[in-house]
């Protein structure tokens, strides 16, 4: 009672931390009874907590006492499982040494312990109260999408892709990728017979940028030509069926304005996030352990600024409804602790 | 719901800075209540002492009072004492001098002092011996004297002295002394 009195007298402070590629974004809301009292979002050039982001969240943490740290977890060992069953878990993934959450006793999602002990580790110095999931910033960002038919939903984040296919609010399938990591990179060739050397691999295994560039160019008339395939596909009937699965509502939302134009490394890592998603899509397609669907819509939370190319890619070479909608990660964990923390 | 994978650290409106004030107001209260409650006692158990004070003040105001009234009384016993003791001196001086008034050759059997009389009886070997040898000095301190005789086997004389003083010349006796 008299805690809820104290409560009521100050300010919450939520702080939100966003480890970027090579940077760390540092969003700060301060929260009174009439809503957003002061927000403030600062991007630091370090990857671990130092003294400046350590005053600048200390400045407002010093506010109040009801301050809560937000951590998304960036680690590479995570995912989701359909299941919120223990015993079905070791099914999908190595259950030992994970922490797992049900989410609406439906699905999981999970991290190795580890990361979160690093991640306590790492900010120790101001402590942490949440560690979210990019799974579960995802079934909230598109909260409103998931409960609804079979699409694939995509977190684009600098240096991962979380990817989930729900359909009446249950996963079916999930995957973490990570663009630096090599195994998922390795995952676009699933196709492939194993054997055949990758074109844009290098021979320490990192990617040629150069080769990207080149190969685009031979493939661009090609590609030219696949879209007048696509169009000529547009005009068959079954073609025209799956254009009545397009969420009409969602398009007139989506503005491409927003997309940005492609320079060579955003088209770079573009291509590279297709190229995961469509190894990750072909693994949802072949794993018998998943229920083979037809994915048709694709919703994408860009929250690093994709590009037209992306878009385009996943339209005309995968087939599918792409909608994309910007997401501001840092505001969204945001979002995530305030109903975390019952506000 | 819950969507992190961590519980939040426990929240309390008793930050570092919020204990040190509290605890130095609660340290301050505490000093001044103790100071306040010393003060108490020390004022309680000053009251009691006066108190105590007072009463042994009235004790002794009336033991002063009692041990006046003793001195008094003592005093008093005091003067009568002495009263006495000149009386007796006055007394004695006087049978000393009655016995230094009797002559030789006549022998006093008893004596009766009276308040304002002498009554002697004795024996004298004949009147004019104690007419001349012990009347004559009596007359000289008591106006009033009667004297009467008889014989006894031997020869002699048994003899009755009645001596009286007058009640003022009495009186006048008494005031000198």
């Amino acid at each position: 009672m008299l805690g809820k009195i104290f409560e009521s007298i100050y300010v919450k402070v939520f702080v939100n931390i966003v480890v970027k590629r090579f940077s760390t974004l540092v969003y700060i809301e301060t929260d009174g009874k009439k809503g957003v009292q002061r927000s403030a979002e600062e991007e630091f050039e370090t990857l671990e907590l130092d003294e400046k982001m350590h005053d600048f969240i200390t400045a407002f943490t010093k506010e109040s006492p009801y301050h809560y740290i937000s951590v998304l977890d960036m680690s590479y060992s995570q995912g989701a499982v359909p299941t919120c069953v223990k015993k079905r878990m070791p099914y999908y993934t190595d259950v030992e040494d994970a922490e797992f959450r049900c989410h609406n006793n439906e699905w999981a999602y999970y991290t190795a312990r580890e990361n979160l002990a690093t991640i306590k580790k790492n900010y120790a110095a101001i402590g942490v109260d949440y560690i979210f999931s990019p799974f579960s910033v995802l079934s909230y960002f598109f909260k409103d999408k998931i409960d609804g038919k079979l699409a694939m939903y995509i977190l684009v984040q600098e240096s991962f892709l979380s990817l989930a296919i729900f359909e009446n609010s249950q996963l079916l399938y999930a995957h973490h990728l990570d663009m630096m990591s090599k195994d998922d990179f390795d995952g676009i060739h699933l196709e492939d017979d194993g054997n055949e050397a990758d074109p844009l691999l290098a021979e320490d295994g990192a990617i040629d940028l150069d080769e990207i560039a080149i190969e685009d160019e031979e493939e661009a008339a090609g590609e030219l030509e696949d879209f007048a395939n696509i169009e000529d596909l547009d005009a068959i009937e079954e073609i025209d069926e799956f254009s009545e699965n397009k969420d009409i509502e969602e398009e007139l939302m989506e503005s491409t304005d927003t997309l940005e134009e492609a320079d060579d490394t955003q088209f770079n890592e573009d291509y590279q996030r297709f190229t995961l998603i469509q190894g990750s899509v072909g693994e949802f397609y072949k794993d018998p352990r998943y229920e083979s669907r037809f994915v048709e819509n694709v919703y994408v939370a860009d929250a690093v600024g994709v590009t037209k190319e992306f878009k385009k890619y996943l339209e005309e070479e995968m087939f599918f409804n792409v909608y994309v909608r910007r997401a501001d990660l840092a505001l969204e964990l945001c979002e995530l602790a305030k109903k975390e923390t019952g506000i | 719901m819950k969507y992190s994978y961590i519980k939040p650290r426990t929240k309390t409106p008793f930050t570092q800075e919020v204990q040190l004030a509290v605890a130095f107001f609660s340290i301050t209260i505490i000093m001044l209540v103790s100071t306040y409650l010393f003060l108490l006692y020390k004022d309680y158990n000053f009251q009691k002492e006066k108190n105590h004070i007072l009463a042994k003040q009235v004790e002794l105001k009336e033991e002063i009072v009692d041990m006046k009234q003793k001195i008094a009384f003592i005093q008093k016993q005091e003067a009568l004492g002495e009263k006495i003791y000149t009386q007796n001196n006055v007394l004695k001086d006087s049978i000393e001098n009655l016995f230094d008034l009797v002559p030789q050759r006549i022998t006093l059997s008893e004596a009766k002092l009276l308040k304002n009389g002498l009554i002697l009886y004795g024996i004298t070997p004949n009147k004019d011996v104690y007419n001349f040898m012990l009347q004559a000095p009596l007359r000289s301190i008591f106006q009033e004297t009667y004297s009467s005789f008889y014989p006894a086997k031997n020869g002699w004389l048994h003899f009755v002295s009645t001596n009286y003083m007058k009640d003022d010349f009495t009186e006048e006796v008494e005031n000198e002394d």
